[in-house]
């Protein structure tokens, strides 16, 4: 027996907490994540019965973030957050689609999520047929070849930027914290973007977003998407036309970023639900990076903090006014 | 080959106001071309594809009886963007048209038949069309006796008011219309039409009903009509689904494995118990 | 016509006398995945790959489809009629799930009373040629819909890989035709059958997911009202990637668009999916929750499409699989409803 068997694994505690919390009726529900039917996936699942915890896994696919199924219940939940979650759970409460009781947080520390598609690229196309995470790399295993992967290379970019790894808030931490982000400069990309000139900005945007096939993945996949009928499908009046017209496309992306400042945590999961691949990532952070200049404010901190755009302060930037 | 989604050009010919808050209009339209008139042969219970390009199109049962030589009538309730545009319309002005859509209510089976035609709301267009192609002097004597159960809202908000008054005074029809709140001048039934069904008791011999209403009309007058005796596949209803292309192909208008546009919108109570109940009205 | 052969090296010339004559599109490489394009030369064709990101519906099908235009200002008011597409086409390297999937969108498309002229016509100046699978996926299950990695509906021509040659093997008249106008064609020896045999019987057998779909549709036949639809939908985000990427969804949205006086009636897909679908103007929607409309995608598919025309809709391409953001998996769902 070595020393890592003493330390039981994140995915035992998250099935021991998950149990003890239905066993003692402290939830009616655990929402957390399961196997899933693929390599390297893992799959949302909503347990009910005490036994059913046995399926609750936790490792570098866990990928989706869970708070977008909280809203509109009645009952007491249980939620497998990693940092990025639990900062939507707090934005979700700051704007009372959620209150503190409602949600028992199990917050987990998190060391980033792989990019599938970071995968795929590299692997040329080749399927990947079994997956195994050990330690720091991943095994990937196909027909005809296996591939070592170091997994920090592969982690999703929202995970590199992160700086939040620690959920802010919990009610149970499982496993330790982990050492932050401090040292990066999470905006260095949008700054060089920001820097080249306008036309090579739009020929970036127009050639990405014409692939966009407005199948909404993004808007879904959000945990703050939450319109009761979002801006693209009135008619009365119409905002924009329906189609993949590029000017259509450009300003459905460009309007939800914007309904996103000051409320988006970056967790990524726009960006990991789009099927066609684009990078969605770059609008939705220079918003965030523009709040975060402008009003000193990021999201999904502190559930006492007032959104920027619920309020003022009377020495707020206003360069814009001539 | 026809292209089904092409519409052709009608002319409005007149706009009747039909209630007293101005929602509800009548358009009485002329072909602007002979053949176009000349293929358009519908039956009561079909619907058409009214459009205003530009903005779009929307679906309508057709309102007039194919017994009304010359034009087509359709009846629009103003309440979103392709209804409102409708409204805007002044006489001399053009609709576009596709159709006729859909299938008719089975006039072979009706034929010496009891008929009692039920109808709630602003839903009653089709069976006007019924109503007058059964009430018109080639057809009446193919049907039997003939019933007709009408309840709006409030007084005001009676269609086709004129027709009304001409069917109460035939011999060969009996009307009762009912309102769910009566004004001062209102003499007469006052309740919804599933009581007023009750009330009026129509025998179930040799019979047939036919339903058309907004879907809570329709869910408590079925059970009235089962019990009175009528069977499911002598209880005949118009169905109303979102549609787009009319023709069956966009997939939208489903209820189970039946498409509401090519399908129907007529439908037996026996055919629709074969169909998952979607619109909660008939289980 | 029997089975005839060309060999690998043949291929890009072959596409290049076929460009000169049709619009020829294929898959090609884009980033990390594959799109069916116009290609202009027959080097652009990929040929080892597994399947495309968005399935080839779109030639037949597109996302955005004029119906018509018309002009709005009051002399010219009017509905022109759109032109027809002038070039013959050629489809070259679909996978067979894809080439069957549009024998299924033919039943929608063609087989009512009501013809869809575009989708027609497009098809009548379409010859598909289809490219087998030796390598199935994990995620395909094809066999299990009446299909398979060599099958070959809804092709005019199929290819099978065999090594340095490609077996042909000509399914339609079409087909026969354009193999006689190309000299890179030769018969088909014993050795070439024999190894396509043994390709084609490997390929098969390694797809491991069988269900039975027929005994799906008769358990959906009384599922209606069942509460599994809650289980199966609770984590469902109701996008649309499955239906858009989906070889035989059809359905599509009407909308009029204009500028200044010019405006088009055009078609977009659309998703059984989205929360409007089915709005009706009073407010009422019968689908009001994603349990009704998970409801309909799986009761569609597997017993409405039954019930109307014999066969599931769907050709176990196993798209839907891969792109599904929370990884609900039709497998597991068919498994589960056989488990009811």
């Amino acid at each position: 027996m070595n020393g890592d068997d003493l330390m039981p694994d994140i995915s035992t505690m998250i099935r021991d907490t998950a149990r003890k919390l239905l066993e003692e009726k402290k939830v009616d529900l655990v929402i957390g994540f399961e196997k899933g039917t693929l390599p390297l996936r893992s799959t949302p699942c909503f347990i009910r019965n005490s036994k059913e915890a046995e399926k609750l896994v936790w490792n570098a696919s866990c990928e989706n973030n869970l708070a977008r199924y909280l809203r509109k219940r009645q009952e007491k939940i249980g939620i497998v957050a990693k940092g990025c979650d639990v900062r939507s759970i707090v934005e979700l409460i700051k704007e009372k689609q959620l209150t503190r009781e409602q949600v028992f947080i199990i917050g987990i520390p998190c060391n980033g999520m792989v990019d599938r598609k970071k995968i795929d690229l590299k692997l040329n196309g080749r399927e990947i047929l079994e997956a195994e995470e050990k330690d720091a790399t991943l095994i990937l295993k196909g027909y005809n070849f296996t591939e070592t992967l170091d997994k920090e290379e592969f982690l999703h970019d929202s995970c590199r930027t992160c700086k939040y790894r620690n959920p802010v808030i919990y009610d149970v931490l499982i496993g330790n914290k982990v050492a932050e982000n401090e040292g990066t400069d999470e905006y260095e990309e949008i700054r060089q973007f920001e820097a080249k000139s306008a036309d090579e900005r739009w020929q970036f945007f127009t050639e990405e977003f014409s692939q966009c096939i407005r199948c909404y993945a993004c808007r879904n996949a959000c945990p703050l998407c939450y319109c009761q009928e979002c801006f693209v499908d009135n008619s009365q009046p119409q905002w924009i036309g329906k189609t993949t017209n590029l000017s259509d496309t450009l300003i459905f992306h460009v309007v939800r970023a914007l309904h996103a400042a000051g409320r988006c945590v970056d967790c990524g999961a726009c960006d990991r639900a789009c099927p066609m691949g684009i990078d969605i990532r770059k609008l939705t952070r220079k918003v965030q990076m523009d709040v975060k200049q402008l009003f000193h404010y990021e999201a999904g901190i502190s559930v006492d903090d007032i959104p920027p755009l619920a309020t003022f302060n009377l020495d707020d930037p206003q360069e814009f006014i001539k | 080959m026809k292209n089904p989604y092409l519409p052709f050009a009608m002319r409005i010919d007149k706009i009747v106001i039909e209630t007293e808050d101005y929602n509800i209009k009548t358009f009485r339209l002329s072909f602007l071309n002979k053949e176009d008139e000349e293929s358009f042969n519908y039956l009561p219970g079909q619907f058409a594809q009214l459009s205003i390009l530009g903005v779009g199109e929307a679906p309508f049962g057709i309102a007039s009886s194919p017994t009304q030589i010359g034009g087509l009538e359709f009846t629009v309730n103003k309440a979103g963007v392709v209804t409102t545009a409708l409204h805007n319309l002044e006489e001399g002005g053009i609709i576009w048209v596709r159709g006729p859509l859909g299938n008719c209510f089975p006039l072979e089976e009706l034929e010496g038949k009891n008929i009692v035609i039920i109808g709630g709301g602003f839903a009653f267009t089709t069976l006007r069309s019924l109503t007058n192609y059964i009430l018109n002097e080639k057809h009446r004597g193919q049907f039997g006796k003939v019933i007709v159960i009408y309840g709006v809202r409030r007084p005001g908000l009676f269609l086709y008011k004129n027709e009304l008054k001409e069917w109460e005074r035939r011999p060969d029809c009996e009307l009762y219309l009912t309102v769910d709140k009566a004004d001062e001048v209102w003499q007469g039934k006052v309740g919804v039409v599933p009581n007023i069904i009750k009330e009026v008791n129509p025998s179930p011999e040799n019979s047939y009903a036919v339903v058309c209403g907004p879907p809570v009309m329709i869910k408590f007058t079925l059970p009235v009509l089962r019990a009175l005796g009528f069977l499911p596949e002598r209880i005949i209803l118009s169905l109303e689904m979102r549609m787009k292309c009319g023709i069956g192909i966009c997939g939208r208008c489903n209820i189970g494995n039946r498409y509401v546009c090519k399908d129907g919108p007529i439908f037996t109570l026996a055919q629709l118990s074969e169909l998952p109940d979607e619109l909660l009205i008939w289980r | 016509m029997k089975e005839m052969k060309i060999a690998k090296n043949d291929l890009v010339s072959f596409l290049d006398t076929l460009i000169t004559e049709y619009e020829v599109f294929a898959p090609v490489k884009k980033d990390s995945s594959v799109v069916f394009q116009e290609i202009y030369s027959g080097s652009e064709a990929l040929l080892d790959y597994s399947n495309s990101q968005k399935p080839p519906k779109e030639m037949f099908f597109p996302q955005k489809e004029r119906l018509f235009s018309y002009d709005l200002s009051p002399k010219k008011a009017g509905i022109e009629e759109p032109l027809l597409a002038e070039k013959q086409r050629i489809i070259f390297g679909i996978r067979p799930c894809d080439a069957r999937s549009f024998v299924l969108l033919d039943r929608v498309f063609s087989g009512g009373v009501y013809k869809d002229i575009y989708y027609i016509d497009k098809r009548k100046k379409t010859l598909v040629i289809a490219l087998g699978c030796n390598r199935p996926k994990s995620t395909c299950f094809c066999t299990s819909l009446g299909g398979g990695p060599f099958s070959q509906e809804g092709s005019d021509l199929l290819l099978i890989d065999i090594g340095q040659e490609y077996v042909v093997q000509v399914i339609t008249d079409k087909g026969e035709e354009l193999i006689k106008k190309h000299k890179e064609f030769m018969e088909a020896d014993e050795q070439s059958l024999f190894s396509m045999r043994k390709v084609v019987d490997t390929a098969e057998a390694s797809i491991k997911f069988r269900v039975d779909v027929w005994k799906v549709k008769e358990k959906l036949d009384g599922m209606f009202d069942d509460p599994f639809w809650d289980l199966v939908s609770e984590k469902c985000l109701g996008c649309s990637a499955c239906t858009y990427l989906c070889p035989t969804c059809h359905c599509f949205d009407v909308v009029d668009e204009v500028i200044g006086q010019r405006g088009e009636r055009i078609r977009i897909w659309d998703s059984c999916a989205f929360p409007n679908f089915t709005l009706q103007t009073s407010g009422f929607n019968p689908r009001p929750t994603i349990k009704e409309r998970v409801r309909q995608r799986i009761m569609h598919k597997f017993k409405y499409f039954v019930d109307n025309y014999g066969v599931a809709a769907c050709v176990g391409c196993g798209r839907c699989i891969r792109e599904c953001p929370v990884n609900l998996d039709i497998r597991a769902v068919l498994n589960s409803i056989l488990e009811r």
